[in-house]
């Protein structure tokens, strides 16, 4: 899977009969040829997201209703690829093993319903990652979560860590409560939370205090009002990037808050506190009608990063045609359904 | 990802892309064969320098380095501080064409800890060295996450090593700040940190702590001159909780109440010059809620419902959110 930007533009004019509708087949065509890209430099310099772009991509094309549009044996194939013999995964063959990848691969398997599969391919996978990868870089001090050994803390490591245990159904691995403990020394006086302790309020790190906090069930520890009132802020009501949202005060609108700050309201029951149609209006700009694919903002060059946020963005608005997506996980509500359960 | 990259052309250069990767796919394939073989020397170094400085976001090679000079510090006759110092230069161009690249800046928070362990006697000049540094780069873009973020780390680790604190420094560069934009919210954010930690390290008392809390007041309000500043607003906010909570300041319920009387009268005058600015509203309506819960008969519910339908027609992108805050008025 590439990450190289392009080769479509957000805004670009559309053919079509409505500059507003999703051009769905572009956009399923455009993931699918993200890995033919060989022969583009930028393919290479992105290597190091391989994995998170193969989830972003498969996340992607199941909310458009095609989830087999990728060849599921080499899907399969190259998350093994990935895998250490520690049981981390790193972005792709070559690359250290991390957190953000690992997480990747198991929500990758969690798509795919790959994880009996990958068991009978490597027995005691699922262990392993669970408790001597994922677990063991949970801070005993402090009970948030480092990247790797070299010991970054970052709320975006706790979430992901419960992310993964949580579809392997191992959260019993880990320190939960001390986890919440330390989310909540990260809340701020508007009610956000930033990456550590200290840190000020931004969106994507709200998205992954109240992700995990969800996941741990305790959303009682959040300062709704505040919090939802401040997010509510982050819609831009001014500008061409008018209904788009941004990611901290006095900031420029971008696609992927779609994502990070709708998902927060949403788990705060306030989607209704945004205007959604505006929203809409905005991610529906940034699509390339032609050769598929979303950027951050209109008249910018596409990725496959942006075009599953606005996806995820235009699932949650509740958009005709799109499978529901599940605002803690970004995936499939379907397939967390069936993995945890519930 | 690609963030705010506007297309240049449709039309690529093959050929030159060719070579690109071949090159740098040699120069890869060069630097993981060398640590595999564990050459762990300055030569493989300079390998990973020149890799990194094509793609700063290889973890993999930050990792590599990591080894490197670790390996190269513990055996090389060089003292360690000329290793560490030499490759804190060598990321500073990195940052300056990078600024948002996690994996430099905690490369270089990782290159400063073994700073501690193979410099002692310099570290701490060393970190100190830091701040510098982090207010350049602030400066360059006065909002980057990760600029403060670094900032946060650096202050620590000099309050550690010096067994002191900088809170006083930090709040004047604060101050600073503020005053270069006064929409900078990371500004504001990182005072309202400061402030509390300040007012007890000074052994404040009440009287001293509302000096000083006056003067945080005066100071959002002065960056309110331009009312559409959310900043300054989220700022005023938390000082409007603080005479709630209590956080930083004793208060009885009278003196609660005049706060918010006193506040409530300054942004109503904003209106005077502003009646089109939904913030003013939305600031009276919040405090004046709070001001309620102080001093229940003193809130006329007109005054309330006329602002809100200000705030209702000002703002229309938050129609919910109105909505549900007219049922709690």
């Amino acid at each position: 899977m590439s990450l190289v930007a392009g080769p479509g533009r957000g805004g670009a004019l559309s053919s079509g009969p409505s500059p507003q509708q999703l051009h769905t087949n572009a956009h399923i065509r455009y993931i699918q040829t993200l890995d033919k890209r060989r022969d583009e430099f930028e393919y290479w310099l992105t290597e190091h997201l391989r994995l998170n772009g193969l989830y972003w991509g498969l996340t992607a094309l199941h909310l458009l209703g095609k989830p087999d549009a990728l060849p599921r044996a080499e899907v399969l194939d190259f998350v093994l690829s990935c895998l250490h013999e520690s049981g981390g995964m790193g972005a792709a063959p070559g690359h250290d093993a991390h957190m953000l990848y690992t997480v990747s691969g198991v929500q990758i398997l969690a798509l795919v319903d790959g994880f009996e599969e990958l068991e009978a391919r490597v027995p005691g996978w699922k262990e392993k990652i669970a408790k001597s990868v994922i677990a063991g870089l949970q801070d005993p001090a402090t009970g948030t979560f480092f990247g790797d050994q070299y010991g970054e803390p970052d709320t975006r490591f706790l979430y992901g860590a419960l992310n993964a245990l949580s579809l392997l159904g191992r959260l019993d691995f880990v320190d939960v409560p001390r986890a919440v403990t330390y989310i909540k020394s990260c809340a701020n006086p508007d009610g956000g939370y930033g990456n550590s302790p200290g840190a000020e309020s931004h969106s994507g790190q709200i998205f992954t205090c109240l992700a995990a906090l969800s996941i741990a069930d305790r959303l009682d520890t959040v300062d709704m009002e505040h919090l939802a009132g401040w997010l509510s802020e982050r819609q831009v009501s001014e500008g061409e990037g008018k209904g788009g949202l941004n990611g901290r005060p006095e900031k420029k609108e971008d696609v992927c808050y779609s994502w990070w700050v709708l998902s927060s309201l949403a788990m705060l029951n306030r989607v209704h506190w945004i205007d959604g149609k505006a929203l809409e209006s905005f991610i529906l700009r940034c699509q390339d009608p032609e050769h598929g694919g979303i950027s951050d903002r209109p008249g910018d060059m596409v990725d496959v990063f942006h075009t599953v946020f606005g996806l995820a963005g235009l699932s949650l608005l509740k958009f005709p045609g799109l499978e529901e997506v599940d605002p803690v996980y970004c995936l499939p509500r379907s397939v967390t359904r069936k993995v945890l359960g519930k | 990802m690609s963030h705010g990259v506007p297309r240049v052309s449709s039309k690529r250069d093959d050929e030159r892309d060719r070579k690109s990767i071949d090159d740098y796919q040699a120069l890869v394939q060069q630097v993981n064969a060398q640590m595999q073989a564990q050459e762990y020397t300055s030569d493989t170094l300079a390998l990973t320098s020149r890799l990194l400085s094509i793609n700063p976001e290889f973890y993999t090679a930050w990792n590599h380095r990591r080894k490197l000079l670790s390996h190269l510090m513990a055996t090389s006759a060089a003292p360690g501080v000329d290793l560490i110092t030499a490759d804190l230069a060598f990321l500073i161009p990195l940052l300056k064409l990078y600024p948002k690249c996690y994996w430099l800046w905690n490369y270089r928070i990782w290159l400063l800890e073994q700073a501690e362990l193979y410099a002692p006697k310099e570290a701490l000049a060393i970190w100190r060295g830091e701040l510098a540094l982090v207010a350049h780069m602030l400066t360059r873009d006065e909002r980057n996450f990760h600029g403060w973020g670094y900032r946060r780390r650096v202050v620590m680790a000099v309050e550690r090593l010096e067994g002191t604190s900088l809170a006083e420094e930090e709040l004047v560069y604060t101050g600073a700040a503020i005053r270069r934009a006064l929409q900078n919210f990371s500004a504001f954010h990182y005072r309202s940190k400061l402030l509390g930690r300040v007012l007890d390290e000074r052994g404040a008392t009440d009287a001293q702590r509302r000096r000083v809390f006056d003067n945080e007041l005066d100071i959002s309000q002065e960056a309110l001159v331009d009312p559409f500043n959310q900043s300054a607003w989220f700022y005023h906010q938390f000082l409007m909780r603080c005479v709630v909570e209590q956080t930083i300041l004793r208060l009885t319920t009278a003196e609660k109440a005049a706060y918010f009387e006193s506040e409530m009268a300054r942004v109503e005058e904003m209106l005077e010059d502003y009646d089109d600015c939904k913030w003013i509203y939305q600031a009276l309506l919040q405090y004046a809620m709070e001001f309620h819960k102080l001093r229940p008969e003193a809130v006329a519910c007109s005054k309330l419902q006329s602002w809100l339908s200000h705030l209702r027609r000002l703002d229309p992108l938050r129609a919910g959110r109105w909505a549900d805050l007219e049922t709690t008025l």
